[in-house]
């Protein structure tokens, strides 16, 4: 395989999966070749309906997955999947294991499967998921699945940011509503009751339905957010959720939303590229004016508060960006 | 290099065939995890062509096969051949379990680079992993 930024971008662009796979890496290491190759593919991007899956732990969001890789592939489309998994904070090693339920697609070539660890980088884990899934975008996946466990702002911005967010609650939880957190009520697209067998998924069908309810007197919308059953085990409901994300997407492409989903995307990608930047920069002079460790040592003994110490060190800073 | 702060062994577990026996995996994958890489599990009753293809997917370093199911000869070279066809192999590809010494030569030759034998501390595979990930990181550097 090429290990040239045009060699990986010419075979990103021929579909071949290991290019892919490549210039994932590469972009969530901060190659510079990643760079390159991200802007040769961009202009290919933008095709996919980027569905986002959250919800707790343990709720079947991967199997869940693995039965919408099935259905979407029955009705003849190629699937991307990204599944995000936390990585330890104390090693910053992870053991990856959403794939496990997916395996059974491990030998078509329509679906290509990456596994992500959280890796614990500032604003780092949503840039490094929206370059995987711009990858996935440009090789020509007609749907690209992001599955993520929703805790944290990052992962937040994911869901929330595909064109089609789904939440997937599950009986038995205790509280079951309390497990969708404040910000996921507001960014779902679509809720599934999951292992709807179970005892306590009517309980929690009233619970959710009386909060979308509630969030409909709030916040009026065109779209009114079905919620669906599933068995994911068993694929029950899932070919019902099919259609109601097809019916999200036809409408988001009548409304104009497709785009203007997109455009939000790429703002956010901008300013958290920006963000990261100005930020490692400003850092750096700060930290290289002569009166920044005599500060930390003054802020560290108690002698000055940390407000004004930021405030003093941010006043001598003269910026010169290369 | 702070262009690659972010750097990081990626390791594919694996188990092949019928063999069911996940709790030598699991030390493995949690004692690589402790030592800061990334490990991708497959689950269980995989073929060597699903590995190879997992692997390729995943873009890792290494693929590790758990094997306790005494099919080994049968296996390891085939998912080594389908490593080289799907042009992953350049992968590092080791195995570890029940695996009789006398067979051992015979599947360094089918292209598996280190086997880890039963009773062997889950430090030394990790020390393995640093050294041969540390030398692959300074070829890489004075590559270019």
């Amino acid at each position: 395989m090429s290990q040239t930024a045009a060699g990986i971008a010419a075979g990103v662009l021929a579909r071949e999966i290991g290019a892919g796979a490549r210039l994932i890496r590469w972009l969530e290491e901060g190659d510079p070749r990643g760079r390159d190759a991200l802007a040769t593919i961009y202009p290919h991007t933008g095709q996919a309906h980027l569905i986002g899956i959250t919800g707790p732990p343990g709720a079947g969001k991967s199997t869940l997955t693995n039965a919408l890789i099935s259905e979407q592939r029955k009705r003849g489309r190629r699937v991307g999947v990204i599944a995000v998994d936390p990585s330890s904070p104390f090693s910053g090693g992870a053991v990856l294991g959403d794939r496990v339920r997916m395996q059974t697609h491990a030998l078509d070539t329509g679906v290509f499967i990456r596994s992500m660890g959280t890796r614990g980088q500032l604003g780092g884990l949503s840039r490094a998921t929206f370059d995987a899934i711009l990858v996935q975008d440009a090789m020509g996946y007609d749907v690209v699945i992001v599955e993520t466990v929703g805790v944290g702002q990052d992962e937040l911005d994911i869901v929330s940011l595909a064109h089609s967010t789904v939440i997937v609650s599950v009986p038995g939880l205790g509280d079951e509503v309390q497990a969708i957190k404040a910000g996921l009520l507001e960014a779902g697209d679509l809720f599934v009751v999951n292992k709807a067998d179970r005892e306590g998924a009517d309980a929690l069908t009233r619970q959710l339905e009386l909060m979308l309810h509630l969030r409909e007197q709030t916040r009026p919308s065109d779209w009114t957010p079905p919620l669906v059953h599933t068995t994911a085990l068993t694929g029950q409901g899932v070919a019902t959720l099919t259609d109601e994300l097809d019916r999200h997407l036809a409408m988001l492409k009548a409304s104009g939303g497709f785009a203007a989903c997109l455009k939000e995307r790429n703002r956010h990608m901008f300013e958290s590229l920006l963000q990261e930047q100005a930020a490692r920069q400003i850092l750096a002079a700060a930290l290289a004016e002569p009166s920044a460790a005599q500060l930390i040592s003054a802020v560290e003994q108690g002698d000055i508060d940390p407000y004004s110490a930021a405030a003093q060190l941010v006043g001598c800073i003269s910026l010169k960006f290369s | 290099m702070t262009a690659f702060a972010n750097r990081r062994l990626r390791v594919l577990l694996a188990k092949l065939g019928m063999d069911t026996h996940t709790i030598g995996v699991t030390v493995i994958a949690h004692a690589l995890r402790d030592a800061g890489f990334e490990v991708i599990f497959t689950g269980l009753k995989q073929t060597a062509e699903m590995v190879a293809n997992t692997a390729v997917q995943e873009d890792v370093d290494v693929i590790g096969v758990s094997s306790l199911s005494a099919a080994h000869m049968k296996h390891l070279p085939k998912l080594a051949e389908f490593l080289r066809q799907k042009g992953a192999g350049d992968k590092l590809l080791i195995a570890g379990g029940v695996v009789p010494l006398e067979d051992i030569a015979q599947l360094e030759r089918a292209g598996v680079q280190k086997i880890f034998t039963m009773g062997t501390e889950t430090k030394v595979i990790v020390d393995y992993l640093q050294t041969w990930w540390a030398a692959k990181l300074a070829a890489e550097q004075s590559g270019g």
